[in-house]
């Protein structure tokens, strides 16, 4: 069999078979049929006369549809083959396969086709970890269906498999004896059908599964509209368009639907494993694609002020106003096993969604989800200073107080030694990273915007403001790093600076709280040897005790990243900065076919010639698809004011002339046209 | 209407202090309507929640709603005193929600957390958190 891993979905159901479409899951091979973070198939397994197929091609039509071109036998066996089989599978929720077989000989074939199917129902946090499971099997045969379940007291999950042909069904399978004729087929369509229990009522799409194709025919469409909808996009830069198109492409699969809004979608984090609401992936990419689409910000904003925090949990580290980090709706969340319910254990979501609030109503002139939001977004303000001023010293700082299954590090940079001092060390718990800072002293200055204009309370206005005014004066006297000219990564309880530079200055450029005085020596670092690999900024700062080009936060560049400090720069004037960021990032999208990775290695650019890929299980991933989209803007320098859009680009040559046509938002639809004038390859001397 | 009980039962308590407040600062500007089938042996105990723009109402009716909510009493008694989480209990079968699951999803914003949690955790030094992991 082929390593090559198939995968598809919709929504929160998905498939990752092997390239002949089988499924053969053991307890940590993540191959199965997925829905609600649950494992509904470990096996499906397609043989005839009890011989496996191997895969001629494997098409993907869709991201919800596969097709299969096998022949029977292994290896070299199949060149003669005198039979083809055509398995074509789309998602909906389960999935739903049609199996031709095709007679090629003169003379009629009998043949034995037989699916085994079977289920472990794991938790995906069990896949991951390779958890037993508590609960019992069973296994139910009727007359036209096979019945997979897994119970554990009321918690109950079944998989239904029919077939449109007649059967033999055991407890393992379907089995079919059929007789095809010469040059002749035979074929049958298979139904799986993945059922939550209690949870079946919410998911409106389950009406349309039997509906022959109904499903499929929708997402098409759903597909074709949303690309329809997006802003046209011509270049001179052949691959920019290629970029462009698999951007929005990867956009529509990682749409998600809440079982509270069936009919709107929000940005899940990355496929297949993250294909559920997360406070920081969502709001990121919700923003990235603002200038193209404003229903993700919608949806998403509405989606997390729904599940807001309202009380102290310490296991879901939960607060009042808190916005949520992740959502789970798998077993071990449902025993309280695993904190997902949701899990709130994230430092900067809250800010992001004020920070998200606002530029959608600037884009978008939506003033009513506003007014709607407007509780949630003084809830989140709230929690700035009365619940995230761990240590009372005027700053944000996280520490998780779920010890046993929450996140250690509640930023973006959320692995074990993404936080780090110059010579190695790592800083004690609370933690107050800088880009909390700034997305917090952003939180308020935009909450101070929106009260003052929509929610005419003009007195928390004048609060917000003095003190965003107040944070910012502080945190550039004690964040600032003296012998480095930038702000240190973090500050630890006793007050010392975590000296480390990091991309993280990006961001506070980004959010507006450096000093002007001080945004050059930023840009400088940011496009400096240090951190500028030639293809984009790096998480840590050659040079650093921790500096790996190839650690997942202390040295790889992050694209989503990069994108943020783009428009950071843009934010400072740093047009050309901007530039170089822009030309380094889609450089590295047209090596990697227009799909960007979650993160490529720091190695500098002409020691390597090409990005090396950071191996990771997740794509494409939200925020790394939404990054050419926040590089397009800051490149062509959009920005909303009042009802006009302004348009001031800062193009890196290479991309020559560029047209964004129809832009939308609260002008209606505008067109952008820049031409590359800024000289990158010089800027950076490759 | 007949007025609501209070009592030391925790599911009247809770419905009872609901109604008290009138106006839960979470739902501001939301609307929605729910009925409480909580189950108690053969007995089916129901409570009717009306929220208008943030505002609470809470009756004893069999009224329709936007979501019917079917539960067993101890596992309701659990979830009102915040010793059982409400996504949770759906998610393991517990309870039933006909209707709206955003107005159960709006609803549980009101309901307490778990009786132990404090929100307060004690500091870790530097040289604790390096003990446990490896130098660069």
């Amino acid at each position: 069999m082929s390593d090559e891993l198939v995968q598809i979905l919709e929504g929160n159901t998905f498939v990752v078979s092997d390239d002949r479409g089988d499924i053969e899951a053991s307890a940590t091979d993540p191959t199965g049929l997925f829905s609600f973070d649950t494992r509904f198939l470990s096996k499906w397994v397609l043989t005839v006369n009890g011989q496996r197929l191997t895969a001629l091609s494997t098409d993907d039509l869709q991201y919800f549809q596969t097709r299969f071109f096998l022949v029977p036998g292994s290896g070299t066996v199949y060149v003669d083959a005198k039979l083809s089989v055509i398995r074509e599978r789309e998602v909906a929720d389960g999935f739903h396969e049609d199996i031709r077989v095709l007679n090629h000989e003169n003379v009629p074939v009998d043949l034995k086709i037989r699916i085994d199917a079977a289920s472990d129902f794991a938790d995906l946090f069990e896949v991951k970890d390779a958890l037993a499971k508590k609960g019992q099997y069973q296994a139910q045969v009727t007359d036209s269906s096979l019945v997979l379940g897994y119970r554990r007291e009321t918690y109950a999950r079944e998989t239904w498999i029919s077939s449109s042909s007649p059967a033999v069904i055991d407890d393992k399978g379907l089995e079919f004896s059929v007789t095809v004729p010469p040059h002749g087929e035979w074929s049958t369509e298979l139904e799986v059908v993945a059922s939550t229990g209690a949870l079946d009522g919410f998911s409106a799409s389950t009406t349309g599964i039997r509906g022959e194709h109904r499903v499929h025919r929708d997402m098409a469409r759903g597909l074709e509209k949303w690309l329809k909808h997006a802003p046209r996009l011509e270049c001179d830069w052949e691959p920019l368009e290629l970029i462009y198109r698999r951007c929005l492409t990867d956009l529509a699969a990682l749409r998600f639907s809440t079982l509270t809004m069936p009919g709107r979608s929000l940005p899940a984090a990355g496929l297949p494993w993250f294909m559920t609401i997360f406070g920081r992936d969502s709001i990121f990419t919700s923003l990235q694609a603002l200038p193209f689409t404003s229903e993700l910000a919608a949806t998403t904003l509405m989606a997390l002020a729904e599940r807001q925090g309202t009380r102290i949990d310490d296991f879901r580290d939960e607060d009042p106003g808190r916005i949520l980090h992740e959502m789970r709706y798998g077993e071990l969340t449902a025993f309280e096993e695993r904190p997902h319910s949701p899990y709130y254990g994230s430092a900067d979501a809250t800010a992001l969604f004020v920070v998200l609030l606002d530029e959608y109503e600037r884009w978008t002139g939506d003033a009513r989800l506003v007014l709607h939001l407007e509780q949630a977004a003084r809830a989140a303000l709230n929690w700035i200073d009365e619940y995230a001023d761990l240590q009372g010293n005027g700053y944000v700082s996280y520490q998780r107080r779920n010890e046993q299954t929450g996140l250690e590090n509640q930023c973006w940079k959320d692995s074990w030694d993404s936080i780090s001092y110059r010579n190695g060390d790592l800083p004690g718990f609370p933690r107050a990273t800088c880009e909390l800072q700034g997305y917090a002293y952003d939180a308020k200055v935009r909450g101070a915007r929106l009260a003052r204009l929509i929610w005419k309370d003009p007195a928390l206005a004048d609060r917000l403001e003095k003190e965003a005014a107040d944070l910012k004066r502080r945190f550039n006297s004690d964040f600032w790093v003296e012998d480095g000219e930038y702000f240190a990564v973090a500050l630890e309880a006793d007050g010392r600076q975590v000296d480390s530079l990091t991309s993280n200055n990006g961001h506070l450029l980004w959010s507006g709280i450096v000093e002007k005085s001080k945004a050059r020596a930023v840009a400088r670092h940011l496009l400096g040897p240090r951190l500028f690999s030639g293809w984009g900024v790096r998480t840590l700062a050659e040079g650093e005790a921790r500096y790996n080009p190839i650690g997942y936060h202390v040295g790889t560049v992050w694209p989503f990243d990069n994108s943020f400090i783009a428009w950071g720069l843009r934010r400072y004037g740093f047009k050309d900065e901007a530039a170089c960021i822009v030309a380094g990032i889609m450089e590295a999208a047209e090596v990697f076919a227009g799909r960007l990775p979650e993160a490529f290695g720091g190695y500098q650019r002409t020691t390597t010639r090409y990005p090396v890929r950071y191996p990771t299980a997740c794509s494409p991933q939200a925020w790394s698809t939404g990054a050419p989209l926040l590089l397009l803007r800051a490149a062509l320098g959009l920005e909303p004011h009042g009802d006009n859009l302004v348009v001031d680009p800062a193009l890196p040559m290479r991309i020559g002339h560029l047209e964004l046509l129809d832009v939308p938002g609260r002008w209606k639809r505008i067109d952008a046209f820049g031409r590359g004038r800024v000289d990158t390859d010089r800027m950076t001397r490759r | 209407m007949a007025p609501l009980k209070t009592s030391e039962d925790p599911v009247s308590q809770f419905f009872v202090a609901l109604a008290e407040q009138g106006r839960i600062a979470t739902f501001a500007g939301e609307s929605a309507t729910l009925r409480f089938d909580i189950a108690d042996g053969e007995a089916v105990e129901r409570w009717h929640v009306t929220i208008t723009s943030g505002d609470v109402a809470v009756t004893r009716k069999q009224d329709a709603a936007d979501a019917v909510v079917r539960i067993q009493r101890p596992q309701f008694e659990a979830i009102v005193t915040g010793r059982l989480n409400a996504q949770a209990a759906l998610l393991r079968g517990l309870l039933s929600c006909e209707g709206s699951v955003a107005a159960l999803m709006m609803f549980q914003r009101c309901l307490p957390g778990p009786p132990g949690s404090t929100g307060r955790v004690g500091p870790i030094s530097g040289q604790a958190v390096m003990a446990e992991r490896r130098p660069a």
